[in-house]
Parts: structure tokens; sequence; C-alpha cells
């Protein structure tokens, strides 16, 4: 579900930059470990390496190309499989599928701004006008082309989430989305937070409350028997 | 031997400790001669998600001065209800709640599986977690806007309930007032005048909790009972308007002349961070999270003057005692480690910048808090990054892998007394009849506070063997140990975890076969190493080494096989056959040798070695080493200069550094293009397998380590040049007479020539 992708580092920032992983990488937690690679080999007692001997032909130092043969083609030496157990994961940033059709501003937007109607009269005034004021600069700068492509495609796997209320997903696509792409939406996100919190805290006192009234329909129900029965 | 291995990786994972002897010499005397101390590496809150933390309270041992917990060890009568305390032998009567129990019907913490068990502690009033984030501006504007956009980050993956502050600083510190309305208020402090806790607090406002109370108009709900609300809110309340201040934080505005460094307050700001904790929750699970660009340079805690002219000090200037401000700085920072270790907080550093920042000034404040300490280049960087996201990362449970004001316990059976602990931890100065006269690392007590703490964070416990000689202990007998660990679990419960250990005796003289096969290299080099390290930090470097060579050759004398006066004899069992080359890797170490290091980077180096686990800290002592060839599947390779093979790629881990090299012939090859002909695919995936493998590492490595991709011939390979064993230089190529493995440009002594001295000396009379 989350974007799963691998981006270098900063090596104009950093010296020997590490890769970034994106989020859904960072959480994978879990799986099928490999087997750690924290094995040593016992140097001899005598502390002498023992000596290694180069399987391909060393030849003379090489001056120019081409120094050596090539490497041994596929058919006649098998693949080396990597130290551990599971199958090498890519390190290319996993292609988008082919957008069969843009995500639309409105399919996102209507859906976060009904969401925001309902908590009216429930949150605080300056909390919905916070969230609106947010949700205003997502207007903009969607409208205005500064959102790119899997942040649109997230949020509306978010608004999706929301209108079903699955809290807990919308959340997590939204802490997907601060950890991966904060420089864009570090302004608005929040408000979107917000929401999320916001609405289920409503649907847990709407449900709260249902059970109340379904509580004091059943105890009206009960009554008249009572008074019936002298 | 097999059995022993299995042994002890079956108590790391289940207890969490390594000892250095699993078979214990029963005497003073005996254990001396063993060289290397009875001790363990403990690892308190080992992450096992196969054990439930149980939801009553432990039973103690009723007699006052040993209150040992109930455990598998002790010895029960279950027609009685009474148990017998297996560390001073008291009876006790179970707790009327235990009156059912029986042999088939028996509590949890007296079957042998729960060794280690959790109790969680009903009792007490739960409070939030908070994080006080003190932030630096005097950063270029690049570096300030990927910090920023970190915090802002950071506010999504905190616990919604937990409470959070803002300080920032330049040349003046500003506490800034989170509300969710209204303009944003701060209050701004000189950062260059020193101010006790009693007078931030009045500053602030936070010393008169009754007025502000009486003054709140009646009707209007008191959110916030704490007066410290206007600066430590919950998250969930103040999230809007917190993302917004820190995205209008600007660069410190004060002028910076040309030749000038920016005037910047740490010292000040991080005493005002400690005392507005002091003063509004001690004893609270706390973490002032401090980031910076660089060196304090005025008031309390600076490290350098701003004058650019003069640069920061360095090892040599500190040996010809030339750094100015070194021990004032220290001081103050000590002050403020351990008043914020009495307030149970810790405080992490996250320093960025090219040239030093005052780690070294300033280390005791993570070291002594359990505070993690981060050191990158630029704010901007997936180094800082991924660590910082890191810091809120989560375990199987969904809860974060963060606890908070830990005391460890340590009671000892009586043939046995505690010495000391080395680790992210402070004394409680607490004495007792377990606490040895002898200290090694911090002693002279037997509880320590650990005030941050993760899932991994290890300390090196050491002990004492009391026993008398002429008293031996009886055959078969065992000595005990107990660890118990009370702490406020990131889901703001408190908890306590209680491991029992026990360990046969025997006798060192008729059985002295079995100590030495019991015997775990891998913790003692570990152990040795905390110890090594624990004294660098006070004493010369070449003293220090000249310590551990002498140990490491009465070690061989006592455990070697050898013939008088004759060096070709010498021969060690395979369960210490390992020791010496990790003592000669240790030599070379950045946490011994400073050379090629700054004062601040041989500080970051100790405290990431004084507080992983056993095989973390063995990857830094030597790191590992794989080869990736044609030749089969990825293995281990010697560490040496010999593995440095043309037709081979290579993958070293250091733990601060991956390294991946590729051999001469394999980089040719690749410059070649062969990897994009579809004939010669196995060779991509050769040149993938070790990219992987390092993805592997990077993804659960904390803190994230430098990543070189290197080839033959690179300027980066020096990163492995200068790890492997030089056993080829420019010295004796020739003699050797062949042309395998990568000559070393080295004076170094190799591992060869070290055991050959080390063979010498021990077979020796003369010592």
């Amino acid at each position: 579900m989350a974007e799963l992708y691998v981006k270098p580092g900063n090596k104009e920032r950093g010296w020997n930059d590490p890769p970034q992983f994106s989020y859904g990488l960072q959480t994978l937690a879990g799986g099928p470990k490999r087997t750690q690679l924290t094995k040593r080999v016992a140097a001899p007692q005598d502390g002498s390496p023992r000596v290694p001997t180069s399987q391909t032909s060393p030849g003379p130092p090489p001056v120019g190309p081409p120094p050596v043969g090539p490497p041994p083609p596929s058919n006649k030496a098998s693949r080396p499989p990597p130290a551990g157990s599971c199958p090498a994961s890519s390190v290319e940033p996993t292609n988008y599928p082919v957008i069969e059709s843009e995500t639309l501003l409105e399919d996102v937007l209507k859906p976060l701004e009904e969401a925001l109607e309902d908590c009216r009269g429930h949150t605080k005034k300056q909390v919905c006008d916070d969230i609106s004021r947010r949700l205003a600069l997502l207007r903009e700068q969607w409208a205005g082309g500064k959102l790119s492509v899997p942040v649109k495609k997230r949020m509306a796997l978010l608004v999706q989430e929301l209108s079903s209320h699955q809290w807990d997903a919308a959340d997590d696509i939204h802490r997907s989305l601060m950890v991966d792409h904060v420089t864009e939406v570090s302004q608005w996100m929040v408000g979107v937070k917000r929401l999320i919190a916001e609405k289920r805290n409503l649907s847990s006192e709407e449900e709260s409350n249902e059970e109340k009234s379904t509580a004091t329909a059943e105890e009206n129900q009960t009554v008249p028997g009572v008074q019936e029965a002298p | 031997m097999a059995t022993y291995l299995e042994f002890i990786q079956q108590n790391e994972e289940r207890d969490g400790v390594r000892f250095s002897w699993n078979v214990w010499p029963s005497s003073r005397l005996e254990a001396t001669r063993m060289v290397v101390p009875l001790a363990c590496l403990l690892t308190p809150l080992k992450e096992r998600p196969d054990l439930p933390p149980v939801q009553y309270e432990p039973v103690l041992c009723s007699r006052t001065t040993c209150k040992a917990i109930l455990n598998p060890l002790c010895q029960v009568d279950y027609r009685a209800k009474l148990w017998a305390c297996n560390f001073c032998f008291q009876r006790n009567q179970f707790p009327p709640a235990y009156t059912g129990i029986s042999e088939v019907n028996q509590p949890a913490e007296l079957m042998p599986q729960f060794s280690t068990i959790e109790y969680v502690i009903q009792r007490g009033a739960q409070s939030p977690l908070i994080f006080l984030y003190v932030v630096d501006t005097c950063l270029e504007e690049d570096d300030l806007q990927a910090l920023k956009e970190s915090l802002q980050m950071s506010l999504s993956l905190l616990p919604p309930d937990a409470l959070v502050g803002l300080i920032t600083f330049g040349r003046m510190v500003q506490v800034h007032e989170l509300s969710c309305e209204g303009i944003s208020k701060s209050y701004v402090f000189r950062g260059t005048k020193d101010l006790t806790a009693k007078q931030i607090q009045d500053m602030l406002g936070l010393t008169k909790p009754a007025m502000p109370m009486q003054q709140a108009r009646p009707g209007q709900p008191q959110e916030q009972p704490f007066v410290s609300g206007r600066f430590l809110q919950p998250i969930h309340k103040i999230d809007m308007n917190l993302t917004d201040l820190l995205g209008e934080l600007q660069r410190d505005p004060w002028p910076v002349t040309q030749g000038k460094r920016p005037l910047r307050s740490t010292g000040v700001a991080l005493s005002i961070a400690v005392g507005l904790l002091e003063g509004t929750f001690p004893n609270t699970g706390a973490r002032i999270m401090l980031f910076t660009g660089g060196p304090p340079t005025q008031g309390p805690g600076m490290v350098v003057g701003d004058e650019l002219k003069v640069p920061i000090r360095s090892w040599h200037d500190i040996e010809k005692d030339n750094a100015r401000f070194m021990k004032k700085a220290t001081k103050h920072y000590e002050m403020l480690a351990n008043r914020t270790a009495t307030n149970g907080h810790c405080i992490d550093i996250y320093a960025c910048a090219l040239d030093q920042t005052g780690l070294l000034e300033m280390k005791c404040c993570a070291n002594l808090t359990g505070g993690h300490m981060v050191m990158g280049d630029s704010f901007n960087t997936s180094l800082f990054k991924q660590t910082f996201q890191r810091i809120f990362s989560k375990d199987f449970n969904g809860d974060f892998r963060m606890a908070f004001g830990a005391t460890l316990e340590v009671k000892t059976s009586r043939e046995l007394k505690v010495a000391g602990a080395i680790g992210p931890c402070v004394s409680l100065n607490v004495k007792g009849p377990c606490v040895s006269e002898n200290e090694l690392g911090v002693g002279g007590t037997s509880q320590w506070k650990i005030c941050g703490l993760d899932p991994t964070s290890t300390l090196g416990i050491y002990f004492e063997v009391v026993n008398q000689h002429n008293a031996p202990v009886p055959q078969g007998g065992r000595g005990a140990i107990q660890f118990v660990t009370q702490y406020q679990h990131s889901s703001t419960q408190r908890r306590i975890r209680v491991t029992t250990i026990a360990r046969n005796w025997a006798d060192a003289q008729s059985q002295l076969r079995h100590i030495e096969a019991a015997f775990d290299q891998e913790a003692a080099a570990v152990l040795m190493a905390r110890l090594g390290v624990f004294r660098a930090e006070s004493e010369e470097g070449p003293d220090v080494l000249r310590w551990l060579d002498r140990q490491l050759i009465r070690l061989c004398q006592k455990f070697g096989q050898y013939n008088k006066e004759d060096p070709t004899s010498f021969r060690l069992s395979d369960s210490f056959s390992l020791y010496p080359q990790f003592m000669f890797h240790l030599r070379r170490s950045p946490f011994l040798q400073v050379f090629n290091n700054s004062p601040d980077e041989s500080s970051y180096y100790r405290h990431h070695f004084a507080r992983q686990d056993l095989t973390q800290s063995l990857i830094m002592i030597q790191p590992i080493l794989y080869s990736y060839s044609f030749q089969g599947p990825p293995e281990p390779v010697l560490l040496d200069s010999s593995s440095i093979l043309a037709d081979r790629i290579l993958l070293m881990d250091t733990f601060f550094q991956i390294v991946i090299y590729l051999g001469e012939t394999i980089a040719q090859w690749r410059k070649a293009g062969y990897q994009d002909m579809p004939e010669y695919e196995n060779f991509k995936h050769l040149l993938q397998a070790p990219l992987d493998d390092a993805q592997e590492i990077l993804q659960a490595r904390f803190p994230m380590p430098r990543y070189i991709n290197t080839e033959h011939g690179g300027s980066q390979a020096r990163f492995l040049l200068s790890k492997v064993n030089p056993s080829q230089t420019h010295n004796n190529l020739y003699a050797w007479g062949q042309e395998t493995g990568a000559p070393i440009l080295t004076d170094d002594v190799s591992l060869q020539v070290f055991m050959d001295h080390l063979k010498k000396l021990a077979v020796s009379s003369a010592c």
C-alpha cells in the first residue's frame, strides 16, 4: 500500500550520505529477517593470513582496456545470491502504474470539506477555521500544479480511508506523506491530520450517543410494561 | 562446544545477558587469576515478542536489606505456602492472592522459562511523555529549512497526547508559549548570563501555580492544570499552531560580520530547557532534544570564541593544555547533565555541521542521561533525517521503542558483589551488602539510573567474587544474580522487568577446563573494551593500551598451552582463539586511538560504543568483511589485506560506515559495461548482491551509517585499507613473493607481528 522506494542521499551536503528509505520500507518491520551478516573468520593462530588464490588470471599489470577477459557469461556461472535468504528488493523507485486518470482535485477536496462541515458545531470554531485555511492552501497548491503525482494519488487514498471511517489507515497515510514528501505537504497536511482526529472523535461520540439513545429507547419500552403491571 | 555456544545464545535471547564467564571460579583469589573479570553485558529491555507482561505486582522478600523478587530459583513449600529467598535464605509467607498455588498451579514467576519476567504496575498517576525541542537558528538557510521540515514531520510521528515545547536560540534564547489561539508569544533571555533553576522558573512564571488558576474565569474549564501549560502542550491541541510556528522560524537576525562565528547561546538554552522541566515535570519521562549546527560561542558553556581565525580545540591543543574554554564548558554541561539525571529526564544532541560543534564538552549530557548523540554534516542529509525518524520507530506491539526514568538494581548471592557498571547511566549511590569496595566503572552502588533507554541499550556490569579461598563453595553450588529494572514504558505505564540468572561455581584448580570451556570471548572482548574506553576518558591513551596489552599477555599465560620459552609451541583453545585478534583491532580502533579523529569524533564514537549490544559493539571493534564473487555464495573473509582481490566485491560494516569495494577486475568489467549486456546478466546480479545486503544493514542500523561505494584505486578505498590487517605492506611485499592481496602503505604493526610478540611474551618466564 505504502510507497516502497530508496532514493540516493544528499551527496552535496553530506559526505557519503546514505540512501533514503521511504516510510513504507522503514515501517516494513517483521517479515522474514535475512541471516545477519555478522560472521567472522578466525585468523590462524600464527596470525598469518591464509593465502587465497585469485581465480581469474591476473595477467600483466593492467595498462589500458581491455585488461582482462570478460566476466563469465550468465549460462556458465550460476547467479550468486545475496548473503541473506530473502529475495533482493528493488533499489529503483517503484514505478507508478501508468495513471489512467489524473486524480481530480475535487475528488479529494470535497470529501475533506464535507468532513469539516460535519465537525462544525462539535469542534471549536477556531480549530475549524484553521483546518479550513489549510484546506484552502491545499486547493491553491494543487490547482497551481505544485503537487506531485504520488502526493495526489496518496491523498486520494487517504480520503477513501477517511470516508470509510478507517481512521488508523488514514492516519498512517498522512504519516507516510509527512515522512516521504514533507516539503510538499508540511504546510497543509497538519490540517488534514487534525481533521482525521476530529472526525474520529466525532464518530466515537456519535457511537456512544447512539448507544445511549438505544439504551434510553429500551428503557422507554420497558417503562410502560412496568406501569401496566401494578 | 556447540552446546556452550547454544547456551550463550539462548541466554542472550531470553534474558538479554552475556557473561564473560559462564562457569564461575569459586574464590576471590582464583577469580583475579582469570584476568578477565566476571562481568556481563545486560540489555535490560531487550525486545521479547514472546513475553507479554503480567498484570500484577512482584512479590518481594520480606527482609528489608534484601527485597529480592520471587523467582524460579526460590525454593517453595507449597503446603505451608512459604518460599525461601535464594539470595538471603529468608523464609517468606506468600501473599493472600497466592493461596491457590500448588505444584501444578504455579504463578509465572516460578516457572523456569520465566527467568525474565515483566510486571505492569497499576499504581500511580500516568503522565504523558514530554518532548522539548531546543533549536539552534544560527544555521544556513538550506539547513534550517530541512530542520524545520524534520521537526514538523516529527509532530506526525509523536504520540498524539505527548506534550511538546519549543525553545529556539541564537544570540538570544526564546522560550515559546504554545497556545491554540491568538498571537504566539515568547520569553526572551540573554544568552550570556547563566540563570539558576529558580530564576528561570520565576522569569517564566512557573513558581506561582495558584495565581493563574484563581484568575481563570469561572465556567471556563481548566483544561491544563499545569502552569507549564503555556510552554508544554499536548500535540493534538497545538499541532497546527506549532507547525506554523516552526514554519515561520527565521535564521538568527543578528548580523554576523566577516571573520566571525555567529553568537550561539547553547549553554544558556540548555540550562533553560533543563530548568523548565525541572520545575514542572520532575521524575516524568521527558526528552530534551537539542538541534545544533555549530559550537557554543558565548555565555556559559562556550567552547570557542567568535573569531574565526581561532580554530576550535584539537587533540593537539588539549594535550598541550591549550584548550581555553574546555574545562569550564565541560563543567557547565556536567552540572546540567547531573541535574537532568536527577530529574529523570534525558538530553539528545543532534549536531550537524562540517566543523566540530563541541560534542566533547557536551557529551555528558547524552552519556549520563541515556540520550542520543547524532553527528552529521548537515540537517539536509538523509543521514540526519532518517536517524531522526528512527527515534520514533515502533516495536511489534506498535509501542515506541523508548523508555524513561529507569532504575536498575543488581542483587547478588553472598559469594559475589557488584563492582560497577559502564553504560548510559549514573550512580544512585545506594550502598548495601552486595556492593564491592573495589570499583570497576561507575561503582560503589547497587543501583543505577538510566533516564532514557531503548530495547538495545546495553550496560556492562562488573562483579567481584568475594568467597575466600579457604571457604570453598560446595560442589554443585550455584551463584545467582537478579537484575531489577523499573521503568516508564512508552505507553506511560510503570513496569518492572526482572531477570534472575544462576551459574555453576567451579574450583579453578581442579576444574579449570570447565571454566575455560565456558569462556565467552566475544562478551569478554566487549567488556574489556568498555573498561579500556572508560579509562581512556580519564587517562592518557598509551597507558590504556599498555594496560590492555598486559591483560592480554596475562590471559595468554594463564590459558595458553605452551612450553616455557618456546613461542612456536603456543596454542589457545577454541574458546579463546578469537580474543587476541579482537584486542588487536581494538587497539587500532577510534575508541582508543585519537589520531585522525577530532575530539568531537572521538566523543561520538565512544558514546555509541558504551551503549550498543554485544553484536553491534563487536562490529565496532572488529568490522565485518564479506566477499562476493563468481566462486560461490557470499562468504565472510578475513579482515586482512590479503582478502582484497581483483575478482571480488567486498562489503565492510564498521557500524559507522558501510563500505562497498569493487576489486580491480570487477571495476574494469563494470566500466566496460558488461552488466548491461544480457549475456552477462549474472555480472549484473553480482554487482547488485552487496548493494542489497548493505541496504538490509542500513535499514536496521541506528544511527544511520555513512555509505561508501568505491573501487580499487578510488580515494575512498582508504576506509577499507585503514581497517584491514596490514599483513602486506610496502615493507614486506616482496618478501611475500606473491601478488595476491593489496599491500597497505603503513608502518602499523600487523596481526602476525602482534601475535609473534604476544607469544614470545606469553611463554617467557620473565614476566
